[in-house]
C-alpha cells in the first residue's frame, strides 16, 4: 500500500471560480477532498454597523448592495421588516407590484446562477449567455420602474417608490410570451447532457438531516426534500392568495438543485401571471398615503420594540431584525443572510469528492460574496 | 413527500432517467447551440418575446435609449431664461445622502449677511455617490434631479468631485432627458422658484454659466458700476491710492502690449487689481503669459483672461477705455512699456524666465512713476474711493 500524504490548498481568494473574493482551504488526499474549510470576509462593508447609523430610509439603497443579484428581494426584506417594526399599512396595489417584482428578480436570479454552475462544469459561457440574455430583458424592466438595472432601490416603507410606468406592463407581457419557451430549451439543453448528469448526480449531496443542522434555506433545502418555503410557511404580502407550488427535491445533490431552480422558474412565471391579470383590478396607490411624501420616510421613528422581517428571497430566508429604541435609526440592525448560512455546509458537501466537484458544489449553493460578508 | 399548502402543494422535481445514450444528449444540446449560434448573426432580436437572435447592441456606436427613471449622478437644474437656480439650499438633499456625499454652502446677502435661499457652493463628490436617487426623490424644490450622463470616467481622481458650474444643467436639458419626469414637477418647480427669487438679489442663484454672460453684458451697460464693484471689493487690503496706480500700471501695461502688436482690436486687459507686493511679479507672469499666447497665435488675444469677454464689442470697449487711461496716466514710461512686451519670446524656460524678471521691472517702474503722476490723473477707477 503506497503511504499517502495530505495536502491543503488554497482556492482564492482571487479565483474566477470562487464567485467573489473567497477563499477555500482544502486538504486533499491524492484528488479525494478530506476537508474544507470556507474562508470568507474579504468583502466586508460594515453593513449592518453603517445602518445603525443611518436612518431607515438611508438603508434601503444599501440593502441593494447585499446580494446585488437581487436588489429588489433584499428591498422586500428590508421593506417587511421596518412595515412590522412600524406598523405601516401597505395598499394592495403595491403588494402586487412587489411580488411581480421580487418574482422576476427570482426569475433572473435562477436563470443567471444555474448560467454559472453551468459554466462552473465547464461549459464555458455558452449556456450562461442564454441565462443572461433573459436577464437582462428583466433587468430593462427594472430598470423602467426604478431607473436602476441592479441597484435598485426601488421599496419604500408602504409601498414602492413610484407606479410602473406605461410602457412597463406591454414589455411584461411580450417578455412573458418568451419565458417559457426558454425555460423548456434551457432545461432541454441541460438535461440530458452526459457531462452534466456525470458532473452532478450524487455530487454535493445534502442529507436533509444535514441540511436542517445547518439551517440552510432556499432551493438548496428544498433540494434536500424539505418543502420550506417562507412564502408558504409564513406568507408575507400577497403570497397567500396566489396559487403556486414548491417543487422539492428527492436526493439533494447538484442536480436535485438544478432541476429546483428550473422549477422554481416555472412556478414564478405562474406567480407573475397571476399578478398580471389581478393588477387593473387592484385597489389602492403604489405606496401608503401617508407614506408617499419621502419627508415621512425620512422622519420614520418606529415605536421601541424589535421585529423580524423575512422574505424568501431566491437564495433563500433573507430576515432583517430591527431593534428600535425610538430613534430614526435603527439600534440594532441584523441581516439573516441566505448566501452566508447556506455556504457554511459546504465542508460537509464537499467531502469524499474530487478537487474538481468542489466549484461545482460552491456553484451549486449559488452564493453571493456581497451578501456572505455584508 | 408531498405536502399539501393553502394555494399549492409541494412536489418532488422529477429527476428523469437518461433517454438519450452515446453522447446524443449532448449532440441535441449542441444542435441547440448551433441554431443560436445561426440566429446571432442572421437575426436581430427585437422585442422581449424572442429568445434568439442578436441581442447585444454595438456600443458606443450603437445605444439603448434610456428610460426616463434611468438615473446616474445628480444634477442641479437652473431656469433657461433666467439662470435662476432652482435649489435653495435647504439641505434636505445633504441630510438624506446615505453615503454623505452632497456638500452645500448656503448663500448670505452681502449686505445684511443674512441666509439667501440659494447655494453659494454645492459639492457632490461622484465617485463615492452610489446614485440611489434619494436626493432627486427627497428634494422639495425639483432642483436636483438624476442626469443620464454616465461617461464619465477621468484620470483624475479629485476631477470627480464636482462644484456648482459642474453641476448645473438648464431645466430643457432635463426636460429633453426625462419628459414625464418634468411635466410632473415643472408647476411645483416654477412655483417654488418664484418664492426663493424674491429673496435673491444681484447675481446670487445664477448659475455660474449665466451669470459670466450677464457679467459681461454689465460692463457694457453700466460700466462705472462694475469699477466701482472691483474697487469696494479691493478696498479693504490696500491704501486706495497705491492700488489704484498699481492697477494703473497694469492698464498701462496691457495697453502698450496691444499697441505693439495690432493696436485697439482685441485684447480687453483684466482690470483685476493685486492687493499686495506681489503685485508685480503677478503682472509679470500674465505678461509673460500674454506674451507667450501672442506668440503662439501670431494672432494678438490680449491679456490671460479669467473671464472671457462676452463678445467682440465689450472687449473693444475695455480694451479702449484701458488704452485711455493708459495714455492719460503714463505719458513717460514708453521704453519700459515696450520691454515687456518685446521681451518674451520665450524659446526656452530661460527665456521666458528673463521675460518675467523684465516685465517685472517694468511694472515696477511703471508703478512708481504712477504713483506720482496719479494725483494729477483723474481716471474712473479712482474717482470712486
Amino acid at each position: 500500500m503506497l503511504k499517502t500524504e495530505e495536502l491543503q490548498i488554497n482556492i482564492g481568494p482571487q479565483h474566477p471560480s470562487t464567485h467573489g473574493v473567497f477563499r477555500l482551504i482544502a486538504t486533499v488526499d491524492g484528488e479525494t477532498v478530506v476537508d474544507l474549510k470556507p474562508v470568507f470576509g474579504y468583502l466586508h462593508r460594515n453593513h449592518e454597523q453603517l445602518a445603525e447609523v443611518s436612518t431607515y430610509i438611508q438603508c434601503m439603497p444599501y440593502t441593494d448592495r447585499l446580494d446585488y443579484f437581487n436588489s429588489m428581494a433584499n428591498n422586500f426584506a428590508l421593506a417587511v421588516a421596518v412595515e412590522k417594526l412600524a406598523g405601516i399599512e401597505v395598499p394592495e396595489r403595491a403588494n402586487y407590484i412587489r411580488v411581480l417584482m421580487a418574482e422576476l428578480t427570482r426569475i433572473q436570479n435562477h436563470a443567471a446562477a444555474i448560467g454559472f454552475l453551468i459554466n462552473d462544469m465547464g461549459a464555458w459561457q455558452t449556456p450562461l449567455a442564454f441565462g443572461m440574455r433573459e436577464r437582462e430583458k428583466i433587468l430593462d424592466l427594472f430598470e423602467m420602474a426604478s431607473g436602476a438595472r441592479m441597484m435598485c432601490n426601488y421599496f419604500r416603507f408602504g409601498g414602492v417608490w413610484r407606479d410602473l410606468p406605461p410602457e412597463f406592463m406591454p414589455e411584461l407581457k411580450q417578455l412573458m410570451q418568451g419565458l417559457p419557451s426558454f425555460f423548456d430549451e434551457f432545461e432541454r439543453l441541460l438535461r440530458d447532457n452526459e457531462i452534466l448528469r456525470v458532473r452532478s448526480i450524487g455530487v454535493g449531496t445534502l442529507p436533509r438531516e444535514v441540511a436542517l443542522l445547518y439551517s440552510v434555506t432556499g432551493p438548496l433545502l428544498r433540494a434536500s426534500g424539505i418543502a420550506y418555503d417562507i412564502r408558504k410557511a409564513e406568507p408575507y404580502s400577497v403570497y397567500d392568495q396566489l396559487d403556486f407550488d414548491v417543487p422539492i427535491g428527492s436526493v439533494g445533490d447538484v442536480y436535485d438543485r438544478f432541476l429546483v431552480r428550473i422549477e422554481e422558474m416555472r412556478q414564478s412565471y405562474r406567480i407573475v401571471q397571476q399578478v398580471i391579470e389581478r393588477l387593473p383590478q387592484t385597489s389602492g396607490e403604489h405606496i401608503n398615503p401617508a407614506f408617499a411624501d419621502i419627508g415621512k420616510q425620512k422622519a420614520l421613528r418606529p415605536p421601541t420594540g424589535d421585529a423580524y422581517g423575512r422574505v424568501e428571497s431566491p437564495k433563500g430566508e433573507l430576515g432583517f431584525y430591527l431593534v428600535s429604541d425610538g430613534s430614526p435609526r435603527p439600534y440594532r440592525y441584523k441581516v439573516r443572510a441566505p448566501s452566508f448560512i447556506n455556504l457554511t455546509p459546504l465542508g460537509d458537501m464537499c467531502r469524499g469528492h474530487k478537487v474538481a466537484d468542489i466549484v461545482v458544489i460552491l456553484g451549486s449553493i449559488d452564493i453571493v460574496l456581497g451578501e456572505v460578508d455584508r | 413527500m408531498t405536502t399539501e399548502f393553502e394555494r399549492g402543494h409541494a412536489y418532488v422535481v422529477d429527476r428523469g432517467e437518461i433517454q438519450l445514450r452515446y453522447g446524443q444528449g449532448m449532440a441535441a444540446g449542441l444542435g441547440v447551440i448551433m441554431r443560436h449560434f445561426r440566429d446571432a448573426f442572421t437575426k436581430k432580436l427585437t422585442n422581449p418575446s424572442e429568445t434568439s437572435g442578436m441581442f447585444t447592441v454595438q456600443y458606443p456606436e450603437e445605444r439603448l435609449t434610456l428610460p426616463d427613471a434611468f438615473r446616474n449622478f445628480p444634477i442641479l437644474l437652473y431656469d433657461d431664461e433666467s439662470g435662476q437656480e432652482l435649489c435653495t439650499s435647504c439641505f434636505q438633499c445633504e441630510r438624506i445622502c446615505p453615503p454623505q456625499v452632497i456638500h452645500i454652502t448656503q448663500e448670505k446677502d452681502p449686505n445684511t449677511g443674512k441666509p439667501v435661499p440659494a447655494a453659494a457652493e454645492f459639492l457632490i463628490e461622484y465617485d463615492a455617490c452610489m446614485s440611489c436617487g434619494l436626493c432627486a426623490e427627497v428634494c422639495p424644490f425639483e432642483a436636483i434631479k438624476m442626469d443620464h450622463e454616465f461617461e464619465l470616467s477621468t484620470d483624475e481622481h479629485g476631477g470627480l468631485t464636482i462644484d456648482k458650474a459642474g453641476l448645473d444643467r438648464p431645466v430643457s436639458y432635463y426636460e429633453q432627458i426625462a419628459p414625464s419626469f418634468w411635466a410632473e414637477a415643472r408647476d411645483n418647480a416654477y412655483k417654488k422658484l418664484q418664492n426663493a427669487v424674491k429673496r435673491r438679489s444681484g447675481l446670487i442663484g445664477i448659475a455660474p454659466q449665466v451669470a459670466e454672460k450677464l457679467k459681461a453684458t454689465q460692463v457694457i451697460e453700466q460700466p462705472s458700476v462694475a469699477d466701482e464693484g472691483q474697487t469696494t471689493k479691493d478696498e479693504g487690503s490696500t491704501p486706495a491710492d497705491d492700488k489704484a496706480s498699481r492697477l494703473a500700471a497694469i492698464r498701462a501695461r496691457n495697453a502698450a502690449k496691444q499697441a505693439e502688436t495690432n493696436g485697439t482690436t482685441d485684447a480687453a486687459p483684466q482690470p483685476t487689481a493685486p492687493a499686495d507686493d506681489k503685485a508685480a511679479r503677478l503682472a509679470a507672469i500674465r505678461a509673460r503669459n500674454a506674451a507667450r499666447k501672442t506668440d503662439a497665435n501670431g494672432v494678438a488675444e490680449g491679456a490671460p483672461q479669467p473671464t472671457a469677454p462676452a463678445d467682440d464689442k465689450a472687449a473693444r470697449l475695455a480694451a479702449i477705455r484701458a488704452a485711455n487711461t493708459a495714455k492719460k496716466a503714463a505719458e513717460e514710461p514708453r521704453i519700459e512699456r515696450q520691454e515687456p512686451a518685446q521681451a518674451p519670446q520665450p524659446a526656452d524656460d530661460k527665456a521666458a524666465r528673463l521675460a518675467a524678471i523684465r516685465a517685472a521691472n517694468a511694472a515696477k517702474k511703471v508703478a512708481q512713476i504712477e504713483g506720482d503722476a496719479h494725483d494729477h490723473s483723474p481716471n474712473g477707477t479712482n474717482g470712486t474711493k
